[in-house]
């Protein structure tokens, strides 16, 4: 039974995460169809950020303050994620739309840039965060430790799920975002700038990449490569649930999850990799627009 | 007129005359080290990929991000021949350090010489095959193609890596001499450059069969499916049997790249299985010039005789930026790489400046 436990959460805790780094691409990719190759490279900056603002409260602020230096982390990753896309979307991927491929290599390169200046400003060694102390141990239920880092990290999915829901299905912007993706010259006439929505969505998809990167600091230490470890599973996690919709980035992200951790518990991790991978691809012969899809009778999708 | 239509061939046999005449140079002096030269072998395997994948990119439009897997699969197969080779037939070191007493049965195949030449281009091939069918069948295209592909040279390398005791894990398999004997040092240098003409052979033979099926009704049947998949499709042809055949044969074309590679390279690591090092293959195309066969020669020569040049001392940093920024540049103003700069920026840019004379 505690072993049953401990598969379940550790299933729960892996889908989780992987749903964490796969919001932003459920936007960027899944409603704008860019696929930014440097999403995992933001998520990078996130962790980064976090090593950045825990030093400065480390330095500067009493240590009695020093736990709340995460939430600080978590709006400066946020922004500053925000920023980068914004700048990407505006000097790059806007010269870019309708030419899917073209934008995924031009992201690459900016990929190489972001990866390359990480390894020049924090050195190639891998650094640590001090999770806060609100965070060291676990619950414990019945035999089994649930620790308070991979709890915490399920609340931020659960939170970062009802801003990105209210935000795409419930403002006035998430109205206009959805209207310009799915009839952009319609959506034009009826007065909507869709420059600046795009932007605004860009942005925002970038900088959740930033939370997520928050979060994944907390796991083990951050390095030049983090992103691209994380990065895989996301889009797999993204096309497996059908793009465009958000319910299908929370199944697909499970399925990897809970299958990853079930495969797992029986080989080893490597053969996990490719038995989800090979669940994956037949999954999508039966389905292949994934497993949620807008209804549409158009031909080139 | 000649130069109009024989352009990319001329340039072509030019690179092929550099390329032959490597032994003078480094007779005259002119190229200090043997070194230079066993670089510039692994160089025409990079060419060879780079072909490969202008194939299925430039001219098919199909973006793999996963031929590092092909090519590391060529390059494991040849490297497990001629690690037995070495060995005699016993089991090597990594597999004793794995508890392992005799040779696994995955290895015993690559005893035989003929066998083992054969599966290193079989491997690859079926595996490419049997992928190509079930995701081209489906109509699982553009970028949802490049991630799957992304997706599975990630699982493969994470395989390689795991299992240890049968290919040496992160360290791969190494300490291996080539094919025709040690090609390291100058007592060598007759060794070395059987293997370097054999080579050069095999790259002009494969740019022939790829200029051969791109300028017949084959090579339009690929653009056509590029540019307009559906519309091939309404024409009658089953455009998903094409496209498994050219993926393959770039399989196949990068499988034949990576057993060259391990032979001057003298070992294979996991890190040619994994992305980038498959988007960095993209790279040399992109910045060549894709659907044109010699833009992915000169693109797969440049960028690795840059990276071998700066790859040392203060330049290291500077230029992994400097990549970065080359590669964005292409995509955004030169769609057409080096190549496209050549044939359609140039005349455009003189044709312009010859109408502001007139004009004044």
């Amino acid at each position: 039974m505690v072993q049953f436990m401990n598969t379940v959460f550790n299933g729960v805790s892996l889908s989780s995460i992987i749903l964490l780094t796969s919001l932003g691409l459920a936007i960027t990719f899944g409603l704008m169809r860019v696929i930014n190759m440097a999403h995992g490279e933001f998520l990078m900056i996130g962790a980064y950020m976090t090593y950045v603002v825990q030093n400065i409260f480390a330095k500067f602020l009493p240590e009695s303050v020093f736990s709340l230096y995460y939430f600080v982390a978590i709006l400066a990753a946020f922004a500053v994620t925000f920023l980068l896309g914004a700048l990407m979307e505006r000097f790059i991927i806007s010269k870019l739309y309708g030419r899917e491929i073209d934008s995924l290599l031009a992201t690459w390169g900016i990929s190489l840039i972001l990866q390359q200046a990480a390894r020049s400003i924090f050195g190639m060694q891998g650094v640590n965060v001090t999770a806060p102390s609100f965070l060291n141990g676990g619950l414990e239920i019945g035999g089994c430790t649930f620790s308070y880092n991979r709890l915490f990290i399920l609340v931020m999915v659960v939170a970062c799920m009802l801003l990105v829901w209210y935000i795409m299905y419930k403002s006035n912007f998430g109205k206009q975002m959805r209207a310009v993706m799915q009839n952009r010259s319609m959506a034009q006439c009826m007065g909507i700038n869709s420059k600046k929505v795009d932007m605004i969505t860009f942005s925002f998809g970038s900088g959740l990449a930033g939370i997520a990167g928050c979060s994944v600091a907390l796991l083990g230490s951050i390095d030049s490569t983090i992103g691209q470890s994380y990065i895989v599973n996301s889009f797999i996690a993204v096309v497996l649930g059908g793009v465009g919709k958000l319910i299908g980035t929370v199944f697909g992200s499970s399925i990897i999850g809970f299958a990853s951790i079930g495969i797992e518990n029986y080989t080893s991790a490597s053969i996990a990799k490719a038995a989800v991978l090979f669940i994956v691809i037949v999954v999508l012969q039966f389905r292949p627009q994934g497993l949620f899809t807008i209804k549409s009778r158009k031909l080139d999708e | 007129m000649i130069w109009k239509k024989q352009g990319y061939n001329i340039c072509f046999a030019v690179i092929v005359l550099i390329l032959a005449l490597m032994p003078l140079f480094l007779s005259v002096g002119m190229i200090s080290s043997s070194s230079f030269v066993l670089f510039i072998g692994k160089c025409m395997a990079y060419a060879i990929v780079a072909i490969g994948l202008d194939l299925i990119w430039g001219y098919t439009g199909i973006l793999s991000l996963g031929h590092g897997l092909y090519f590391a699969l060529g390059g494991y197969a040849m490297a497990m021949f001629l690690k037995l080779q070495a060995t005699n037939g016993q089991i090597t070191s990594f597999m004793q350090t794995g508890g392992m007493t005799e040779l696994p049965l995955v290895w015993k195949p690559f005893l035989s010489t003929p066998l083992a030449m054969v599966l290193t281009i079989a491997v690859p091939a079926v595996l490419a095959g049997v992928i190509g069918y079930f995701i081209f069948r489906n109509r699982i295209k553009g970028v949802y193609f490049s991630i799957i592909s992304q997706a599975l040279t990630w699982a493969a390398y994470s395989l390689f890596t795991g299992l240890q005791s049968y290919t040496g894990g992160n360290v791969g398999i190494t300490e291996i001499t080539s094919i025709v004997g040690s090609i390291k040092g100058d007592a060598n240098r007759a060794h070395m450059f059987t293997l370097f003409y054999a080579s050069l052979a095999i790259l002009v033979l494969i740019y022939m069969l790829s200029y051969y099926l791109t300028h017949k009704k084959f090579g339009k049947l690929l653009i056509a499916i590029r540019d307009g998949e559906n519309r091939t499709y309404f024409s009658g042809y089953c455009v998903s049997r094409y496209k498994n055949f050219i993926y393959v044969l770039s399989a196949i074309f990068a499988a034949i790249a990576g057993a060259i590679f391990v032979n001057f390279n003298g070992s294979i690591t996991p890190t040619q299985m994994t992305i980038s090092y498959s988007i960095t293959m993209v790279i040399w195309v992109a910045v060549g010039g894709r659907g044109t066969l010699v833009g992915a020669v000169i693109g797969a020569f440049l960028i690795n005789l840059c990276d071998y040049s700066f790859s040392s001392g203060t330049m290291v940093e500077i230029w992994q930026y400097i990549l970065g920024a080359i590669f964005v540049v292409t995509i955004l103003f030169f769609k057409g790489g080096l190549v496209g700069i050549v044939r359609d920026q140039l005349p455009e840019l003189t044709r312009k400046l010859k109408h502001k004379r007139e004009a004044n």
